[in-house]
Formats: structure tokens, sequence, C-alpha cells
């Protein structure tokens, strides 16, 4: 039996974000879709909402990074199945922006990059987190591939800073570097290194991440404190 | 140097013997059904030799029991860290004594300008004289974590250069940097600060740490440690390094059976490249704060877990160390509470060896001052460990029936003058002025410390020997011309 799409069914869907529901979420987008619905609505109103709500309970301490990072999740999952249909009808969907995110090479160290990747997500971002141990070539190509509109990178050992540096090097030398800012953190990363490396930005920790990002990409959004 | 040895030490566990048991079963259940992950070819072909089975492309080691229990029976009850050319400095590991070590930050609260800054060259010289000096630090982590005014490559050689410098008593290791010789380099540094080679081999005086990837991966990294650290001598601490609810499960029992899973890990994979060397298991697994994402290190659930490693150290009887630590960032109240409870804790527990002076904020900041405070911290703790001993003149009956009823005192009896200095702790800082003088006039407890700090760093002179710290400049001088010409 076909559901029937109405402010009810946005509800529901945001609700499946909230809760982490990853099947219902999934199932209810797809029934959606069945049913009709615009995908565009279905992002908007249904799951943005949700992932709005828990990027507030974050904010307020009302929820812990767990709840806010199976959110993250869901909300990638419903998003994967709704692009798709967006792209077949030649929409585009609303986004703060595309960020690719990864621990740069020779460090191993996946949590902190996790948590600012969830973090982001529950902020409107699009995050694509490529992982840990990411070689130059591999952040230039997942940036080209995605079109971002910055770059990630992060560590928590000292040696493999430099990569950084030769990431964003390469980024100037094929053009890339003007069209794409880059963010970096972790442990021993300092204003100062950023600065010295010609990055946009330190995210100190995955709030500082959002705020610089968002000066960064020009999103104004209400902000509780400074 | 003699660490703390009271009667509570190794007495009190969050666990009980029937508890470490299923602790135990469940941690080889996971060995024997999930195994760990190796990334390590070296690595693998040790777990081979011992009877592991390995799969997918021998990426994944299944441990069975009777591995895990051949390998912990091969290890060593105790060992000794040795003072370097200075049996003084001797640490007992796993004998019931309790000793401190300072722990590491990148940042320090100048003791001259009150300014917060990055760590220098100088700092790792001037915490090294202030560990060397103060009486209840039995040991050193690395003073600071890196030198900022130096290049980051050979920045650990130049580190430990000045390390071994300026200080005989013994020290603990994690790796640094990852920097291509830094394997080798420090441990020829070592081998120079003991004498030799051979030296080394019979009196280490270095706790080398091993630590498993959590969840589960035994990496290159540690591997090239590992197999350094058993081939120069040097004992072993091996660790999960996980985070509950991040790396590891959300609950204590959980996180404490990932500890064993991947602590039996390194048990099995140390004891089949060298069997019988020395180890300890070591506490080094807090969980996540839940809105941040950092390491929550000065939170209960931390040190509890310690206990429970020590627990099961206690079962296995395999000694067991462990690094302390606060999240305040800055020394304060919450540094205070933190820290006294969970070394206490520690100390209860039976830890030889706890790294924890002098540093706050998560491993990222030093302060000399409060390196002095936490050494009568330390005191404070010893003096509980001891609690009361009993025997027919501690009894004091005589006495008691002597003195009293009133108005009998106990001031010039013969029995309080010969007990009180043993019976009665004498703090060297902390305040037991009456309120109404203290009030009149005093020096902050805080100033206290800065000025016995500031005394230790105009006037205690490094007790090793030049031709030593000769040599040691010149390894470094060989391995700067080598990385960076």
């Amino acid at each position: 039996m076909s559901i029937e799409i109405n402010e009810e069914y946005f509800e529901k869907l945001a609700l499946t974000v909230i809760d982490g529901e990853e099947e219902e979420c999934i199932k209810l987008v797809n029934d959606g879709l069945e049913a009709g619905v615009d995908p565009l609505d279905a992002v908007e109103k249904g799951l943005a909402r949700g992932i709005d709500k828990v990027g507030e309970d974050f904010g307020a301490g009302i929820i812990f990074l767990p709840e806010l990072a199976m959110a993250a999740d869901v909300m990638k999952q419903g998003t994967a199945i709704l692009d798709e249909r967006i792209k077949e009808v030649g929409s585009t969907r609303l986004s703060h922006g595309k960020i690719i995110i990864g621990t740069i090479k020779g460090d191993i160290h996946d949590i902190g990059k996790s948590v600012v990747a969830a973090v982001l997500q529950a902020n409107g971002y699009d995050v694509v987190d490529i992982g840990i141990d990411i070689d130059i070539d591999t952040f230039i190509d997942a940036v080209k591939e995605h079109d971002a509109d910055a770059l990630g990178m992060s560590t928590l050992l000292t040696l493999p800073l430099m990569e950084m540096e030769n990431v964003i090097k390469r980024m100037q030398e094929i053009g890339m570097r003007d069209k794409v800012k880059v963010i970096v953190g972790g442990c021993p990363v300092t204003q100062e290194f950023a600065d010295e490396i010609g990055a946009d930005a330190v995210g100190f920790d995955a709030q500082d991440a959002v705020f610089k990002l968002d000066r960064l990409l020009g999103i104004n959004r209400p902000r509780k404190s400074a | 140097m003699k660490g703390f040895d009271g009667k509570l030490v190794g007495s009190v566990h969050p666990i009980t013997r029937d508890e470490c048991e299923m602790v135990h079963d469940a941690a080889i259940r996971v060995l024997e059904q999930g195994g760990v992950r190796c990334d390590d070819k070296r690595a693998a072909k040790m777990f081979e030799d011992v009877g592991c089975k390995l799969e997918n492309n021998r990426e994944l080691v299944k441990i069975p029991e009777k591995v895990v229990m051949d390998a912990l029976a091969k290890c060593p009850s105790s060992f000794t860290l040795h003072g370097r050319n200075d049996p003084t400095r001797d640490c007992s590991i796993g004998t019931g004594e309790v000793h401190f070590c300072t722990v590491t930050g990148r940042y320090i609260d100048d003791i001259h300008t009150g300014e917060r800054r990055k760590v220098t060259r100088q700092d790792a010289i001037d915490g090294t004289l202030m560990a060397d000096a103060l009486e209840n630090v039995h040991g050193l982590y690395k003073p600071v974590m890196w030198l900022y005014d130096e290049e980051m490559i050979c920045n650990s050689q130049i580190l430990t250069t000045e390390w071994m410098k300026h200080t005989n008593k013994p020290g603990t290791w994690v790796y640094n940097t990852g920097a291509e010789h830094e394997v080798s380099d420090l441990i020829k540094m070592w081998q120079i600060a003991a004498g030799g080679e051979e030296e080394m081999r019979l009196k280490p005086h270095m706790l080398g740490h091993v630590v498993v990837n959590p969840p589960r991966v035994i990496d290159v990294h540690y591997t090239d440690w590992l197999i350094g650290f058993c081939d120069s001598g040097t004992p072993l601490s091996i660790e999960s390094a996980l985070m509950g609810g991040a790396t590891g499960p959300a609950t204590r029992a959980g996180m404490l059976v990932q500890c064993m899973v991947e602590i039996y890990s390194l048990v099995v994979q140390s004891q089949s490249y060298k069997p019988g060397h020395p180890l300890a298991f070591c506490s080094f697994s807090p969980a996540m704060d839940m809105r941040t994402g950092l390491w929550a290190t000065g939170t209960p659930e931390y040190g509890i877990n310690g206990g429970g490693i020590a627990a099961m150290a206690k079962y296995h009887n395999i000694p067991v160390v462990g690094f302390g630590m606060s999240d305040s960032c800055e020394f304060d109240q919450q540094t205070a509470h933190e820290k006294a409870l969970k070394n206490y804790n520690y100390a209860l527990a039976g830890l030889s060896w706890i790294i924890d002076l002098g540093g706050t904020a998560g491993f990222n900041l030093v302060s000399w001052p409060e390196m002095v405070l936490e050494n009568e911290m330390a005191a404070y703790i010893g003096e509980y460990l001891k609690g009361i001993q009993v025997d027919e003149e501690r009894l004091s009956v005589d006495t008691i029936l002597k003195v009293g009823p009133l108005p009998g005192s106990y001031m010039k009896e013969k029995h309080t003058r010969k007990w009180f200095r043993e019976e009665f702790y004498m703090p060297e800082l902390n305040n037991k002025e009456f309120f109404e003088s203290w009030q009149r006039g005093h020096v902050e407890l805080q100033e206290k410390a800065k000025q016995k700090a500031l005394s230790i760093l105009d006037n205690h002179q490094s007790p090793v020997a030049v031709e030593i710290q000769q040599e040691l400049d010149s390894y470094l001088d060989f391995c700067m011309q080598r990385d960076l010409g």
C-alpha cells in the first residue's frame, strides 16, 4: 500500500535521523519515492530538519557524539538515495558545501577526523571521509572527483605534518588551491604551522572546524555564543 | 629508588578473582573467534611460530587460549628498571613497590614569566633536572613532548640526548615522531647512557611501551619498537590505547575485555620473538568524552580500568604499570582531585610504575611547580599505602595505661618521641598553620612550590658523568649530520 506524502511523512523522516534509525530511514525514503515524493522535499523538509534538530541538541548538550554520529550516518544514507533521484530530474540540493576529509599519509589515527566529519555533517555539510593514511594523489583526486569546496587534513603525529604542506603545494601547482579552501587539524597543528604551510584555517576541535569552515565558505547561521 | 611499599599496595581491585576469570574467558573468545588484524609480516610470522592460525592472506591472527597461557607462563613476575650507573636509583617492578614517574606535555607554564608557551629544548633540560632532584620522582617519561625550537627531523634524538645527559633515574618511552632512524638512534643513546650495549642488556633502564592500535590491530611502527626493545634487553610495557565508546566498547567490562585481548596479543607476539622477555601490563585506556571526542583522561572509568588491568595482572602474576593524567587545562582543583584519586586507586591496585607527575590537560601541559606539588601528592599516597601496622609496641597499651586518664599527656613520652616521625606524615609544603595565623600572613602553596622549583633549577647539577654526556653529544652530532646535512 502506497504511503501518503504529507507533513506527517516528513516528520517521520526527520525522526529517523534524530533517532539514528537507518533501516527505517531507507524504507521511508524508498516508500516515499514510490509514492511520488519530490526528492528535494524529502531532503529539505525531512532529513535536513532532522539533522538540524540533532545539531541543535548536540550544541545544547542534550545529546552526545554517538547519537550525533549515528544521525549523520543515517542522513548520509538517506541523502545518497535521494541524490540519485535529484540528479535524474536535473535539480540540485542545497548544501553548505562539500568537504573532503582524511588523515594524512603516515598516520592511521581515525577518531579525531571522524568526529569532525560527523559534526560537519550534522551542521549541513556534505562530507566525504576518505579515511586514514591518505597520500597526496588520493586527496587531490577526491577533491576533483567530488568537485569539493574544501579539503580537511588531520594528523596526531608530527612528521606527517610535512605531508600537509606537500598536498597544498600540489594544489598550487595544478591550479586547484584558489578554488578549494584548506582546513587542517590534529594535536600538533598550531595556527603558526597552518599559516606557514598556507592553509586557510585550523580547526582546534570539531565545533571550531564548523565555525572556521562557515567563515571560509561564507555560511551565516545563528550562533548561541562567540 | 625504593618505591612506596605499604601493606595496602595491591589490596583493592574493582573486580573479583571470579570476575577476572570471566574477563579472561571473554578475551579468549574474542582472540579465538575474531583474532587480531596484523599489518606487519614480521609480526605475523611471530604469531605463526607459536601456533596461531593466520587467515585472510596472513593478515588476521586467531590466537588459541593455550598459546596465550604458554606465553604468559614465560613472562617473569618482576624485573628491575635500573638507575644508569647508579644502583640507588633502581626501581623494582612487580614486587609490591609503587613508583612515580613524570609525564609530558606540549606546552609549559613558564616558571619565570607565567606565560603559557610551547616547550623548547631548554625545557627538556629543566624538566629532567627537576625530576632528578625531587625525592618522590622515581623515574621519567619524556620531559616534554617535542622540542618546538628544533627541527622535527632528529627531534626525538635531541630530546633524548638532553634527557640522558641530565639524570640517572630510569625512564619510560612511547614512540614519538615516527622518524626513520628513531628506534635505532634512541636505543643507541640509551646504551651510551648505560655505559654500553651489554651494560644496558644486563641493567635495562628504560621501560619500552608497545601499543596495539585499537580495535585489534598489530601495526608496523610498534612492531619496529617491540623488536628494538627486545633486542636491546629493554623491558616492555604493553597496552591497549583504546578509547571507550570510540575504539573500544562503551561498558567498563567491555573495555577491560578488549584491553586484555590486545594485551594478550602483545604477550604472545613478544614471547614468541623473545621467550622470557620481561614485560608489564599497562593501563592507558580512557573513555572518549562524548561531547568533544577527546580522551577523557581524568575520569573515574580510566582509573577503574587501570584497576581492572591490575587485577588481571595479579591473576596472571605479571607486573602492572600505568599512565595517570587529568583533563583540566590548568593546574587547579580539578587536576588535584583527578590525579590524587586516580593515583591512589592505581597504587591500591598495585601498579608498580605510575606515569603522571607534573603535567595535565591530556598530555598537553607541564609545569615545574606542579611537579613539586605532585611530588608531595606522591608522598601522601605513600603514607596512605602504609595503612596501620599492628604489633605489640605500636598497640601502645603500656603507654596508654601509663598516661591516662587526664591530666596525662603523651607529648613528653619516650614512646611518642620514638614513633611520631615514622607514624605521622609531615608535609613539606602543604599548610598546617593555625587559621588565624595563616590569615595574618602566609605564602600561597603555589608560590612555595614555585620557590622550591626555582631553587632546584638554580642549584641542581646533572649527576651524569661528563664522558657520557660528551659521547651522547657526539652521537647526536652524527644523527644531525646524517639527517640534516
